[in-house]
Parts: structure tokens; C-alpha cells; sequence
């Protein structure tokens, strides 16, 4: 195998396929990336068996072939090559990297135990998603999905694809957020993706813009990039039924700035945080204020209220001060609308659609966080 | 006004080899002669006197195997209301000196004797009356440290037995620990020395002399601020004098080693219903799970994971030690001992995250169990899962 490459590709490629390079990995040869010339194209691949990457770039091709890198070593390799193009050399156990006047010989690893990859069958469910809707709804979501092995199900993020929109949720038990972005094609399918994985395509999407095109197979989903993709492994199980989680109606619905209820929740928790039981921020809802308080007679005490608009009774409901601060921070927009029932039922809370005067914001449709209180 | 805090107020004080000691006293035909605490066949030695120690018999040792190592071994059973009787007769000992004693087991305590000089004289003086009275009244050797914190006291009584004693000056104390080997710092385990090993740091010189930022690339941030303090001899944990319950846990060593996860999966259920049963008991909840597995070849394990919310239901317990279990991969490793602890305690009445999954049904049906229990017995009430065997 024999290729020459401008640096800054060859750099970004080597870097963007260490991603799924496993960390602990059980098989020794995962820890390798592939790189196979095919004419004038490099294909870098790795995986973790779990979470698998490929891109391709177009190269100087000298000889065809295929080695096999230990991942961690070349990344640092590359990321120290000086500014000029990078001639590679490969015969069965080595590799020869030259750039500039320096230059390293690097030993290869066995290709042949390398798993091959999967890839998206032709026939396969697609969506294609503007690249920063996508990243946006990732953001969104996956915060909320649970970091607990003990409940596989609970660590994805569950993608449900029906005529016209794609929905995406998460949940770790004690919120949820959901997100549902319009696309065009027809498929219906779903999907339960690790959060890590999605977290991956989040960032490919953010650093690559254009579209990502999602292949919806059984045991896998791809997320494609032009000449890049990650494939992961779907989470077995049943994701618990969300829509019926959503409270039917409400009682009391608080029209408020996000921006600064997020900051009064953070400023108040401080004196919370002490204490690793984690102790909840109390909000006290009047019709025109919303009083937050928090703190334990062993710490100490603090409160701050801000202008909020209630319709219905007066209420006080305790909370998780990092899932309220999660679901607002969540919803990006300038001011939300929060629905509750009672303080022992799950609060919703949702951007709220611009709107003229305070206090008549409608909820927007697309974003929606549920939450449920602490009991005090 | 109080006289100024001595510069060495902390004592350890350490019974000597304490259930053979015990044992020995008892009968008067064991002294002097190689005695090992502990059951026979598959138990471990308890403890062992110091002739049986000139074979290299050791404390955690497997009986087979100590008497392989010494013959003559003599193998007695333990007593523990007797050891616990002896126990608090030295407390009634550590405090007629101070209030301020922190007992670590039945045979050793920390005492903190700043408060004391006045009545009984300097630290090392309060020392050699407390080895003489505890010679006198219960007929047993102690040894003790004395030095300015509870780490290094602890290391002097391990250096001054049996039955002596060591002070240690605070001006002394980078002299002292300098030649001392790491295993030596408190924490230090096998690992952690292998590691520190693999980058020629051996003594607790070397470890002093580590850039912190080395030490935190070898051992991770937490353990090496821990080292660094430790190996230049600084410890500001204060005595505590009681001990409130950290946690509540129960094991069970099998009779037969065992490869079957299904079996460990089902023992975990009954260690959690067990472990439930007495945070509900004792009202209160944990956040911390904790696995803990003896392998067939003595080496331990143990595996945390702290919960969002805590819990006093045996189904979450179970659940959380399942998925720690599967996590190890274990694929018929032969199991001797598992255990399941629960710590981080919280008052059961303190703030509770509810959840939007679960009805709490479990939570419901587990205190119905603990009622009907209470009534009729343990066995009124049992899982299905827990009934053929």
C-alpha cells in the first residue's frame, strides 16, 4: 500500500476515525484503524463493535493494499506532522510515514483479524436530515437518557420515524425529553441508538454541516456524511411507551423567561450542592412570581424571585435543581411555558412560540420536557 | 486555659495477634505454642499467634493452607462473644484516658489525648500506662503508636509490635516515613504498588518526590492527592469517637464454588432482599450499591455505582448488582463469596425523586413482605424466584 496525501485531510481523517477505535477493547486488533488504498481513494475504518466508522478521501494512489495502525499511535503521530503532503508506505509488518524531513516507521498490526464493518444494505429504510436540525434534536434529547447499564433500554435515545416526522426521545426514569422534526420521506420505522453513538453523529454533524442521511436497519442504524459514516449497534429492548406518559391536561400553566428562571435555578441549587443526596429547588408559583428556594437547616438557605405569569391556583413543587436546569437549557427559546397538575405529577415544559405580550405564549409543538418533582 | 495541643496527640492502639492472645489466656495449655484462630476445612485464619507466625502463617490465610505451612498448627475456634466481652473491657480502658476514642475493630482503637496531658502526663507517658493496665487487668500485650496524625500512628503501632511502643516526633516524621515502602501509605493495595512500581517509584521518598502531576497519570487525580499528602506525612482526618452505621451489606460464601451466574444472580436477590429489609428497618435509604465477589483463587473484587435517587427496595439493590455482575464478564470464573452492600445512607423521610416509570408497586409490595414477616417469620414471604432451593 503506497499513497500520498495533502497533510490537513489526512490529519482530520485520522482523527475523525479514532473516534470508534475501542478504548478497552477485549480484541487487541480493535484498537487498530484500517486504511485500504483503492485507486486514488483511502478508506479509514475502525470500530468498536459497537460503534463503527469509515470515510473515504481521495489520495495519490501508488499502490493498492491494506494495513492495519495502532489508532492511538498514529493519531499522535499525525497530529505532530509538520506542514507538508504525507507519503505513506506500507509493506507486511510496517509502516513509513514521511512529511517534510521527518519521518516514522511505524509496526502494523495483523489486518487479517480486523472484523469487517457493516454497511447499509441498498434497500434500507433512509430519512435525510439538514445537519444542524439533526444536531439540534441530539442536543436536545439525549441529555435525558440514563447512564445506568442496569437498564440498557433507558441509555438510548429511541428514534421513531412515521409518515412526515421523525421523533426523537429519551428518558432516564425521571424526565423526558422528546423532540419531533418533519422530513419528507415515508418510512416508518424505529430505532433505540446508544446515546454515545448519537452523541458521535452529533458532532460529525456539527463539524461537517450539509445533511445526514439516516439507514434504518434491525440491529443497526448508519449515519452518513458525504464520504463519511458511522454505523452503531441498536439497543435490544422495548423503550417504555412515552406517549403515555404525557399528562392528558393540566391546571396550572406558567408563562416565564427561560434565560432567567435557568439562572435564578443555578444561582439558588449552590447551596444545594453540598450535599451529594442532591438537595431539590422548591418553586413557589404566585400569579405574577415564581419564588425559588432551596437549602437544608445544616447548610443554609437561599432564594430569588423572579416575574412569572400563572394561570391557575398558587403551587409549590420541588425539583431536581440539574433536571429543571437540563430541561430549560434544553428548549433554547426566550421564554417557556411550564404545565403542571399537582406537585406530586409530572410538570411538562416546553419553548414557548414568540408572542407579543407576556403571559399569552402558546407552547411550540416540537420540543417537549417532562419532569417529574421531587416529594418534600 | 487548657495547656497547648501536644505536637504528637494520637494514639493507636493495637492488641497483639488479640483472638489467639485471648484464646491462650483462656487455655492456659496453648501458650507458647503455635495457635491459629479460625474454622477448619474451608475457613481462614482469624488470627494467629506469634509462634504460629514464625511459620509464615498469616491473618485471611486459608486454614488448608496454614497447615501446610506449620503441622503443629493448632486450630481453635473462635469465641466472639468472648472477644466482644474482652473488647469492651478495653474500652472501658481507652476511656477512662479520653472521650475521645475511635474503636476500628474489637482490638484496636485511635485516641485522640491532647485534652488528657494535664491529667495523665505527655502522649508517650499516657502510652506506656495504658500498655501496663491493659497487661494487668486483662492479661493480654497491646502495642501503641504515637505520633501527630492517625495515619502515622497507625503505621508506629504496625512498627513497634509486638508489645511495644513508638513515638514518633513531628520533627521526625520525613526521616521516618522516607525508607518506607509504599505499601506502607494507607490505601496503597497490590495495584496501586504495581503501578507506582512501573515507574521505579518504591519507597515513600520516591513518591514525595513525584511532581503531582506524575502521580495523578499513574494512580488518577483523587488517589494521588490522597499519596501525596500521606507520603510527606499529612493526615487531618480528626478522631471520630463513634461511628455511625456507613452502610448495611450482607455476603455469603458458598459451600461449593460456583461458575453458574444464574445461581449468583439468585443469591444476589436473596442478599438484597436481606440488605432492604434492614434500611427499611432502620429508615433509611441508599445511593451506593455495592458488589463484592471472592474468587476461587482468593483474589477480591468489589464494584460501586452510585444511584440518582435513593432506594431501599430490594428490586432496585438486585437490579443495580446484576448489571454490575454482568459488567465483570465473568464466563465461568468460579465464584467463592459474593456480597451486596448499600451505602451513602439517607434518612428515608428526606426529599425523594419520584419516578415517571414506576408506580412504586414494588416499593408497596416489599413493606406488605416486611409486615407479613414481622408476623409470621422470615419464611412467610419469599420471591419465586428464591423457592427451589
Amino acid at each position: 500500500m503506497k499513497f500520498r496525501a495533502e497533510r490537513g485531510e489526512f490529519v482530520d481523517a485520522v482523527s475523525w476515525a479514532l473516534r470508534s477505535v475501542g478504548a478497552r477493547a477485549t480484541l487487541p486488533t480493535l484498537s487498530g484503524v484500517r486504511l485500504e488504498v483503492r485507486g486514488d481513494r483511502l478508506v479509514l475504518s475502525s470500530t468498536d463493535l459497537e460503534l463503527s466508522s469509515e470515510l473515504s478521501l481521495p489520495v495519490q494512489g501508488e499502490r493498492d493494499g491494506i494495513a492495519l495502525v495502532p489508532g492511538r499511535l498514529l493519531g499522535d503521530v499525525v497530529r505532530t506532522l509538520p506542514n507538508a503532503a504525507v507519503s505513506a508506505d506500507a509493506d507486511t509488518d510496517r509502516l513509513r510515514l514521511h512529511c517534510g524531513r521527518a519521518q516514522f516507521d511505524l509496526r502494523l498490526m495483523s489486518a487479517e483479524d480486523f472484523p469487517r464493518l457493516p454497511e447499509p444494505s441498498a434497500d434500507a429504510a433512509v430519512a435525510v436530515l439538514k445537519a444542524e436540525e439533526f444536531a439540534r434534536t441530539v442536543a436536545q434529547v439525549a441529555r435525558a437518557a440514563s447512564g445506568d447499564d442496569a437498564r440498557p433500554v433507558l441509555t438510548g435515545v429511541t428514534l421513531e420515524a412515521t409518515a412526515g416526522t421523525l421523533t426523537a426521545a429519551a428518558t432516564d426514569s425521571y424526565r423526558l425529553a422528546m423532540r419531533t422534526v418533519p422530513w419528507d420521506q415515508g418510512a416508518e420505522c424505529t430505532a433505540l441508538v446508544p446515546r454515545r453513538a448519537l452523541e458521535e453523529a452529533r458532532r460529525s454533524a456539527e463539524l461537517l454541516g450539509s445533511e445526514v442521511r439516516l439507514v434504518f436497519e434491525p440491529a443497526q442504524v448508519t449515519f452518513a456524511f458525504g464520504d463519511r459514516r458511522l454505523t452503531s449497534r441498536l439497543i435490544e429492548g422495548t423503550f417504555p411507551n412515552f406517549r403515555q406518559l404525557l399528562p392528558p391536561g393540566f391546571e396550572r400553566r406558567l408563562d416565564v423567561d427561560r434565560g432567567e428562571l435557568l439562572e435564578v435555578v443555578r444561582r439558588v441549587a449552590v447551596v444545594g450542592e453540598v450535599n451529594t443526596a442532591a438537595t431539590p429547588v422548591t418553586l413557589h408559583l404566585t400569579a405574577d412570581a415564581v419564588r425559588v428556594t432551596a437549602g437544608s437547616g445544616e447548610v443554609g438557605q437561599a432564594e430569588e424571585s423572579l416575574p412569572g405569569a400563572l394561570e391557575g391556583e398558587p403551587l409549590q413543587i420541588a425539583f431536581n435543581p440539574r433536571y429543571l436546569t437540563d430541561g430549560l437549557d434544553a428548549a433554547g427559546s426566550e421564554r417557556v411555558v411550564l404545565e403542571f397538575r399537582n406537585e406530586l405529577q409530572p410538570a411538562v415544559l416546553r419553548p414557548a412560540v414568540a408572542s407579543n405580550a407576556p403571559g399569552d405564549a402558546a407552547p411550540a409543538a416540537d420540543f417537549l420536557y417532562l419532569l417529574m418533582p421531587v416529594r418534600v | 486555659m487548657s495547656p497547648p495541643r501536644p505536637p504528637e496527640p494520637i494514639l493507636h492502639v493495637d492488641m497483639d495477634a488479640f483472638y489467639a492472645s485471648v484464646a491462650a489466656r483462656e487455655d492456659s495449655s496453648l501458650a507458647g505454642r503455635p495457635i491459629a484462630v479460625g474454622n477448619g476445612g474451608r475457613g481462614v485464619v482469624a488470627s494467629a499467634s506469634y509462634e504460629a507466625r514464625a511459620y509464615g502463617v498469616r491473618s485471611a490465610m486459608p486454614m488448608a493452607r496454614a497447615l501446610r505451612l506449620c503441622p503443629a498448627l493448632l486450630v481453635v475456634r473462635p469465641d466472639f462473644a468472648l472477644y466482644a466481652r474482652v473488647s469492651e473491657q478495653l474500652r472501658e480502658i481507652f476511656l477512662s484516658v479520653t472521650p475521645l476514642v475511635e474503636p476500628l475493630s474489637l482490638d484496636e482503637a485511635f485516641l485522640d489525648v491532647a485534652g488528657s496531658v494535664r491529667l495523665f502526663g505527655d502522649p508517650p507517658a499516657i502510652a506506656a500506662m495504658l500498655r501496663r493496665r491493659i497487661t494487668a487487668e486483662l492479661a493480654l500485650t497491646a502495642s501503641v503508636g504515637v505520633a501527630p496524625n492517625k495515619f502515622l500512628a497507625k503505621l508506629c503501632s504496625g512498627k513497634a509490635k509486638p508489645d511495644g511502643v513508638l513515638h514518633l516526633r513531628a520533627s521526625d516524621v520525613g526521616a521516618f516515613l522516607a525508607p518506607l515502602g509504599v505499601r506502607d501509605l494507607w490505601g496503597v493495595g497490590e495495584q496501586t504498588a504495581a503501578k507506582l512500581d512501573r515507574f521505579g517509584i518504591r519507597r515513600v521518598a520516591d513518591v514525595a518526590a513525584t511532581p503531582a502531576a506524575t502521580l495523578r497519570r499513574i494512580v488518577g487525580p483523587a488517589a494521588a492527592e490522597q499519596l501525596a499528602r500521606l507520603a510527606v506525612g499529612a493526615d487531618d482526618r480528626s478522631v471520630v469517637p463513634y461511628e455511625a452505621a456507613k452502610g448495611m451489606s450482607g455476603e455469603e460464601t458458598f459451600e461449593r464454588d460456583v461458575d453458574d451466574e444464574d445461581v449468583l444472580r439468585r443469591e444476589l436477590l436473596r442478599l438484597a432482599e436481606k440488605v432492604a429489609r434492614r434500611l427499611r428497618r432502620g429508615d433509611v435509604a441508599a445511593r451506593t450499591v455495592t458488589l463484592k465477589l471472592r474468587y476461587a483463587n482468593f483474589a477480591t473484587v468489589t464494584r460501586a455505582r452510585t444511584l440518582p435517587a435513593p432506594t431501599d427496595r430490594a428490586t432496585d439493590l438486585h437490579r443495580e448488582a446484576v448489571a454490575l455482575l454482568a459488567a465483570l464478564r465473568l464466563e465461568r470464573v468460579r465464584v467463592r463469596l459474593i456480597g451486596l452492600g448499600a451505602t451513602n445512607l439517607v434518612p428515608a423521610g428526606a426529599a425523594r425523586q419520584l419516578g415517571l416509570l414506576d408506580d412504586d408497586r414494588w416499593g408497596l409490595l416489599e413493606r406488605a413482605a416486611d409486615t407479613a414477616r414481622g408476623r409470621f417469620g422470615d419464611a412467610a414471604v419469599t420471591r419465586g424466584a428464591l423457592l427451589d432451593d
